[in-house]
């Protein structure tokens, strides 16, 4: 009889442990960096089921991109990029493998597969052209688990609309992560141009006036400075669009 | 209740071997009892099952099937093994104790109250003639002291019931005899002993009763004396014994019937011409 | 009661002296230690998590490592050097109850973790708040904002970090209590720590309304059968983001080990009574 009471004991511990965990796990979840565990799968057993476990992931995730390194210089594009995943999947805070992963996939990996296929004399345009969208695209993807990962760091913002404009030659999607950009912390002061240029080039001309005024009335005329540069292209735009004086931005007194 | 110290019937014990399960008897139906400030002996082969019952009456072991009482009590209860000390078959205790630091935590752990705590291991270490050595840590003991201080951690909480298995195994015949007094002493303080041992000369001198197993079951349990002595020869011992003296007495024997079946020289025990010759030797 | 306590606490006594007596012990510690103090040295490798996170980080995977390889090897160690040096027979035939040996083991074990622990949290305490000066003046000097170290944070991961190795201590005599060889407590332990490790991973999809409800079932039982051990590696936050820790998460987490710990060590006391020695 003992030991059933005993027994029952253990039973309704256990299933208490079980489900004060999953309340415990709910609070602390959002302090512990989610490991991308598909992203890791290629490369366990490298040190890396360690990092899974829990310890050491900036060391491991350093080490890992080290490692890239060696296989960047190779130009081992399936060894590099399964390795800086690797890395972005064990440290996803780190602003710096997303933004990095995200610039060789772009730029470097698809270089690498049109010299492969003979270089760019004997690759066709159209064929060049493809390649730099289709590892341009798997760029934007990393970059935009970076931005989830890292809170929407404007960096990784600025290096996705870079890609968007230069690789992917999409302009609008390009002037979607610039103004994502303006809108985070610690954004820089040429994103809201970026974003406004982007659009006006798509053919937005007037909502690109609209939104970089806005952002220029609310935050940039707000700096030391009254960002005059940003006031000078605006006066381009509006000279562009034949505003009549009275719609255009009331001259500041410092204006020139 | 029983009035015996352990009481055993049917006992039964399997043990499975194997990944198939099979059944290995180790105990068969064992029946026995321990009576109350006696010296008792278990004695057999090895593997005939006395360690295996020992276990089963301390409680480390589940029988299989039977029934144990020890100390009135209906199996080994906290109680019951509060009043009792077990010295097991070789013991091994942490070698970086001191020996009076070992017999201290068996003390506190048998429940030897703080106040009583240092005399109780001062009286079991100078019980064991441990006293000289109890500074040192026991992994520096002999043999011999391992057992004495075994033996010290088994009867320092004072109990009723002493279960020594094997206490002379490894132990030279002067450690041997050591504690074959220590056991007749605590026999002499009322404590009932349940020894289990290889050496039959000591068990023949220390015992009041034996019981000896072989593949689990018991073959013989008596008094020492009565299982031992054949009561239709007798020996009679003479000195100065001539050739005519002896044919003299063989005729007056013959005259009542009775048959001169051998006459030898009586002998010295080995042990006995030992400690003769050693005397004064101490284990240390 | 009282008893009870006593008898626990004589054999908590000796097993702490036999476990800090091993070489094994003071080998991992001074292992620990060196890997701790040379975090500095190996900062240049750092890409950009700033100085102070890869010097925690080196430290914290120190202590979760070297941890965990004790609790596991040291429990199967201490708990089967008393069933095969017949120690346990001696102890077992006194009026000693298994729940008390179980625990007296466990409380031996866990105190020793305690020392390795707070030793290399103190080390790991003392090299942060030396280079968080240094980093602090050069921040100052920059015009950058300087990097944050909370020593209460540390003292904070310090607890939670000894609570996980009593988990991983309960885990392991549960197993040694059913166990016949000490090589089998070891590796079943260290797989099940690794499992506990990697609990998170069902219970994160528990946490989303998707899957069968065979699949949720299956999850449900594992996350109740395996502890969640990753809930106890907040060190990063903690430590170098204080503010962005929930005030109830520390508290939280620790009710959580100990309920794990209770019930891992009925069950191996259950488990124990029934074992023959």
């Amino acid at each position: 009889m003992r030991s059933l009471y005993f027994g029952i004991l253990t039973a309704i511990c256990w299933v208490l442990a079980g489900t004060y965990s999953e309340t415990s796990w709910r609070t602390v979840r959002p302090c512990i960096p989610e490991i991308g565990r598909r992203d890791i799968e290629p490369t366990l057993g490298q040190g890396v089921l360690l990092g899974i476990l829990g310890g050491m992931r900036t060391v491991i995730a350093d080490g890992t991109w080290v490692r890239s390194y060696v296989l960047w210089e190779r130009k081992d594009r399936p060894g590099c990029e399964t390795l800086m995943r690797t890395a972005c999947a064990l440290d996803p805070r780190s602003r710096y493998f997303w933004e990095n992963t995200g610039y060789v996939m772009g730029y470097d990996m698809a270089h690498w597969e049109v010299r492969r296929r003979g270089g760019y004399a004997k690759v066709p345009a159209d064929v060049q052209e493809h390649l730099y969208r289709s590892y341009a695209r798997r760029a934007l993807e990393v970059l935009d688990q970076g931005v989830v990962n890292t809170g929407g760091n404007a960096a990784l913002l600025i290096a996705a609309g870079q890609l968007a404009e230069m690789k992917l030659k999409d302009q609008l999607l390009s002037a979607r992560y610039y103004r994502s950009a303006t809108e985070s912390r610690n954004a820089p002061w040429y994103a809201p141009y970026f974003c406004a240029r982007n659009l006006w080039e798509a053919g937005q001309r007037e909502e690109s006036y609209r939104w970089y005024r806005k952002i220029w009335e609310e935050k940039l005329s707000k700096s030391e400075d009254g960002a005059p540069d940003d006031l000078k292209n605006l006066r381009e735009m509006e000279q562009a669009l034949h505003l009549p004086i009275i719609q255009r931005i009331p001259r500041p007194a410092w204006e020139k | 209740m029983t009035s015996a110290a352990i009481s055993v019937r049917h006992l039964t014990k399997d043990f499975r071997v194997g990944l198939r399960g099979l059944k290995l008897r180790a105990v068969d139906d064992l029946t026995l009892e321990v009576p109350r400030g006696q010296v008792y002996g278990l004695l057999g082969p090895n593997g005939c099952g006395k360690s295996t019952t020992l276990k089963i009456i301390l409680g480390l072991v589940t029988a299989t099937a039977g029934e144990i009482s020890i100390l009135g009590q209906t199996y080994a209860t906290a109680e019951a093994r509060r009043r009792t000390g077990f010295l097991p078959e070789a013991p091994y205790f942490h070698k970086f104790l001191s020996g009076r630091e070992l017999v201290r935590y068996c003390a506190r752990l048998s429940g030897v109250a703080p106040t009583q705590l240092d005399q109780a291991v001062e009286e079991a270490l100078t019980l064991t003639a441990m006293t000289e050595a109890a500074g040192r840590p026991i992994g520096t003991y002999s043999k011999g002291m391992l057992q004495r201080i075994g033996l010290a951690q088994a009867i320092v909480h004072d109990p009723e019931l002493v279960i020594l298995d094997e206490p002379t195994a490894g132990v030279d015949p002067v450690g041997s005899v050591a504690i074959g007094r220590m056991i007749q002493e605590m026999r002499s303080r009322g404590k009932t002993i349940v020894l289990c041992s290889h050496l039959l000369g000591q068990v023949e001198q220390v015992c009041d009763r034996v019981a000896i197993m072989d593949r689990g079951k018991l073959v013989l349990e008596g008094r020492v004396e009565e299982v031992l002595s054949r009561r239709d020869r007798h020996v009679i011992t003479v000195e100065s014994l001539t050739p005519a003296a002896r044919a003299a007495a063989e005729a007056a024997l013959a005259a009542h019937g009775a048959k001169v079946t051998s006459v030898t020289h009586p002998r010295r025990s080995l042990e006995d011409l030992f400690q003769e010759l050693v005397k004064g030797s101490r284990d240390a | 009661m009282k008893a009870f306590m006593q008898r626990t606490t004589w054999i908590t006594w000796v097993t702490f002296l036999e476990a800090i007596r091993q070489r094994f012990f003071a080998f991992l510690i001074v292992l620990g230690g060196a890997m701790v103090l040379s975090s500095v040295a190996f900062r240049f490798m750092d890409f950009g998590h700033g100085e102070l996170k890869f010097v925690a980080d080196f430290g914290f995977g120190g202590m979760f490592l070297f941890g965990s390889v004790l609790g596991v090897v040291m429990t199967a160690q201490l708990f089967f050097s008393e069933i095969d040096n017949r120690t346990a027979l001696t102890l077992l035939a006194k009026p000693v109850s298994r729940a008390e040996f179980l625990l007296g083991k466990f409380f031996g074990t866990w105190l020793v973790l305690a020392i390795f622990v707070f030793v290399l949290s103190g080390l790991l305490g003392a090299v942060l708040w030396s280079r968080s000066i240094e980093l602090n003046e050069l921040a100052e000097k920059m015009g950058r904002l300087a990097p944050e170290f909370s020593p209460g944070g540390l003292v904070a991961f310090a607890l939670l970090q000894w609570l996980r190795l009593g988990v991983v201590i309960a885990i392991v005599l549960t197993i040694a209590s059913g166990a016949r060889t000490f090589l089998y407590a070891v590796v079943v332990g260290a797989l099940a720590v690794v499992a506990g490790q990697l609990q998170w991973i069902a219970q994160d999809v528990l946490l989303k309304p998707e899957g069968s409800v065979w699949y949720r079932g299956v999850l449900w039982v594992t996350s109740r059968l395996l502890p969640n051990l990753e809930q106890f590696n907040i060190g990063d936050a903690l430590v170098l983001d204080p503010t962005s820790v929930p005030a109830n998460a520390v508290v939280q987490v620790a009710i959580s080990g100990l309920i794990y710990m209770v019930a891992f060590l009925m069950l191996g006391t259950a488990l124990f009574r029934r074992r023959e020695i």
